[in-house]
């Protein structure tokens, strides 16, 4: 069986995905899933009354399964209790559309994990957290930085046009490291820009490198800098998901710290 | 009827084709090992196909071999010479984008006692004769590149990669599948010891291609049997495939020009208007050094496979390079290492237009790009509308 074979039903949610949206309020818990290995990406928000799914709605980047489970599932969902809804499985979801290609049973797996995990959500709202999560502030060490130096490895830039259509790493420096992409941006089409935090600090330069074509990594690391005789690769850390990958540069900035 | 956009994949065989091939099944059934007359006819025949298609890419006619595609010539021109040069080195170098055969072919051979390296190409998809210096030693047996890749279209600099291996006296091999018929290739130009090309890709049957082999260049055969094929290629020859794909390079030398000017057309225009009717959209590969037929594009928030189930809803038929569509799940190696992350990897289209292709094609796709792209943002997490360039 081919993995783009769906069933009508299936063709159905896809073409006419039932709770698509965001939800927004006090008594709304919000879950998010993603699964590394295909990259699809599931956020799904529910409203919580009387111990009862209210309401649901979803957003997900991901395949045509992707999609129509996370429809399917909204609909099983809705108006049973939470104790219910944690009940349902990926089988479920399967068996209602009437079946899914084997390859893709892991994105309806995707589907019931981001409804348990918004109904986790759900239940921390309801019982405070007694411990608030610290996270430490420190400057690691990063493999291959020695090896590397001056050979895709820049810490002061006095001629840009060095990046000129390059693929260029920027690793967060403070406002500078900020100006440096926006600056970077007009010289090559890939930048990326790689911070620890969950969102930039509020700026206007900020806002414009949202708004640029620079790739910015959240919650991201540089672990390692890969490469035969200069930069070729980058390890890399996402700390949301705690899972590696490599990446492909051929410059990274790394600014001393100011 | 639908409007197929995905030449890449598989091209229809040429009516002109089929009509030559035809006699071939019934009438001229002869193999080319029996002496009597109709066994002599085949052997004509099959003599008269392998100078045409020799001609085609610069070869003499004692220069191809066939085989029953450009896979099987692919593991022939590796598998074969690494195993007749065991003794000269035991280290190849391949590229980071060569197409997935390629791939598994090193990894077979490393599993076998071969060191493979992979060159890294860049942003665009190109392999530089720099990064491949680095990377050749005196063990370094066998380069092979293909000659451009079949997804995201950037055409290598062969000549250079080829000037190069002359050289430094190793041997080059290229997969010229996603550029033949596109490009005028010549194997002396461009120093191509080795190639691989396929019938099908030229609109010629599917199952028949060849290994081209510079005279002096040794190799192991990997199919042994009656002895055909100088040796190196045994089993009955496959003569209507072989008559197709004669035909199919007669036809490409009169059309080759004409088709390519209009290919060109089509994917300019696409390009340029998909680039600016679509907000956060992007092109993948090289902005001029591509194959005239090949758009790849990628867009921010959306995942391929629910591009490709769109665009099927509406009868066009494409391609992505999106995990979820492949049999692994991994997504396409190609656009990891243009630098992507897996997310913009998976947003990924790719049109490739062909021979049957009318000039309102471009606008069926542009007439629902927009409101596909901008229907599956709207259910996209990634994708936030204030963020619109």
């Amino acid at each position: 069986m081919k993995s783009t074979q769906y069933s009508e039903k299936v063709l159905d949610h896809f073409r006419n995905p039932r709770n698509v949206g965001t939800l927004e309020g006090e008594d709304v818990a919000v879950g998010t899933v993603g699964n590394p290995v295909c990259g699809d990406l599931m956020e799904f928000y529910i409203k919580v009354k009387d111990n009862r799914i209210e309401d649901i709605k979803f957003k997900t980047f991901g395949c045509g399964s992707a999609i129509a489970t996370a429809s399917m599932i909204t609909e099983l969902a809705k108006g049973k209790t939470v104790d219910e809804a944690l009940k349902i499985t990926r089988q479920d979801v399967a068996d209602e559309l009437n079946g899914l290609p084997p390859i893709k049973m892991h994105c309806s797996n995707l589907a019931a994990d981001a409804l348990k995990n918004a109904i986790k959500k759900y239940k921390e709202k309801q019982e405070p957290l007694s411990k608030q999560r610290i996270a430490p502030e420190e400057q690691k060490e990063i493999a291959g930085m020695k090896q590397f130096r001056g050979r895709g490895v820049y810490e002061e830039i006095s001629d840009l046009s060095l990046f000129k259509d390059k693929r260029v790493m920027i690793l967060e420096r403070g406002e500078r490291s900020i100006e440096i992409a926006l600056k970077l941006t007009k010289l090559t089409p890939r930048v990326v820009f790689v911070t620890s935090e969950k969102q930039l600090r509020p700026g206007t330069m900020s806002e414009e490198l949202v708004e640029s074509s620079t790739k910015i990594l959240y919650e991201s690391e540089l672990k390692e800098i890969r490469g035969l005789n200069t930069v070729e690769k980058v390890l890399m850390h996402d700390m949301n998901e705690d899972e590696e990958y490599e990446l492909f540069v051929d410059s990274i900035v790394i600014l001393r710290n100011e | 009827m639908s409007v197929y956009l995905d030449y890449q994949s598989s091209k229809p065989v040429d009516p002109r084709v089929i009509d030559a091939m035809l006699p071939y099944f019934h009438e001229k059934f002869g193999n080319p090992s029996s002496l009597h007359s109709v066994g002599d006819i085949a052997t004509e025949i099959l003599e008269e196909s392998r100078s045409t298609i020799g001609r085609f890419i610069g070869a003499d006619h004692d220069e191809v071999i066939f085989t029953s595609g450009a896979t099987e010539s692919n593991n022939h021109a590796l598998i074969g010479y690494a195993l007749r040069s065991r003794d000269k080195g035991n280290h190849i170098v391949i590229s980071e984008i060569e197409h997935i055969s390629i791939h598994n072919i090193a990894k077979y051979l490393e599993r076998n006692g071969f060191v493979v390296s992979k060159i890294p190409v860049d942003q665009f998809g190109r392999v530089s004769v720099g990064k491949l210096a680095e990377r050749v030693n005196g063990k370094t047996i066998l380069v092979s590149i293909g000659y451009a890749s079949d997804e995201i279209g950037t055409i290598q600099p062969i000549s250079e990669i080829g000037k190069f291996c002359r050289e430094k006296n190793i041997a080059f091999h290229s997969d010229i599948v996603a550029a033949e018929g596109l490009i005028p290739i010549d194997v002396n130009k461009e120093n191509i010891d080795l190639l691989s090309m396929s019938s099908n890709d030229i609109y010629g049957p599917k199952g028949l291609g060849i290994l081209y082999l510079r005279k002096g260049i040794r190799i192991n055969p990997l199919i042994i049997g009656g002895g055909q094929e100088a040796g190196l290629r045994s089993g009955t020859e496959n003569i209507p495939a072989i008559v197709g794909m004669k035909r199919a390079v007669e036809i490409m030398q009169q059309e080759m020009n004409a088709e390519t000017k209009r290919f060109q057309h089509y994917r300019d225009r696409l390009i340029e208007e998909t680039l600016t009717r679509v907000p956060r959209c992007y092109l993948n590969g090289h902005p001029t050094d591509r194959l005239p037929n090949n758009a790849h594009f990628r867009f921010d928030g959306i995942e391929g496979e629910s591009l490709l189930l769109s665009f099927k809803e509406k009868n066009i038929e494409v391609s992505t390079g999106s995990a979820c569509s492949s049999k692994t799940l991994e997504p396409s190696h190609t656009l990891i290492a243009l630098g992507l992350l897996h997310e913009e990897a998976h947003g990924s289209l790719e049109i490739t237009f062909g021979r049957f292709n009318k000039d309102g094609d471009v606008d069926a796709v542009l007439g629902v790009l927009p409101d596909i792209v901008s229907r599956l943002r709207k259910l996209s997490p990634l994708y936030k509308e204030e963020a619109k360039s």
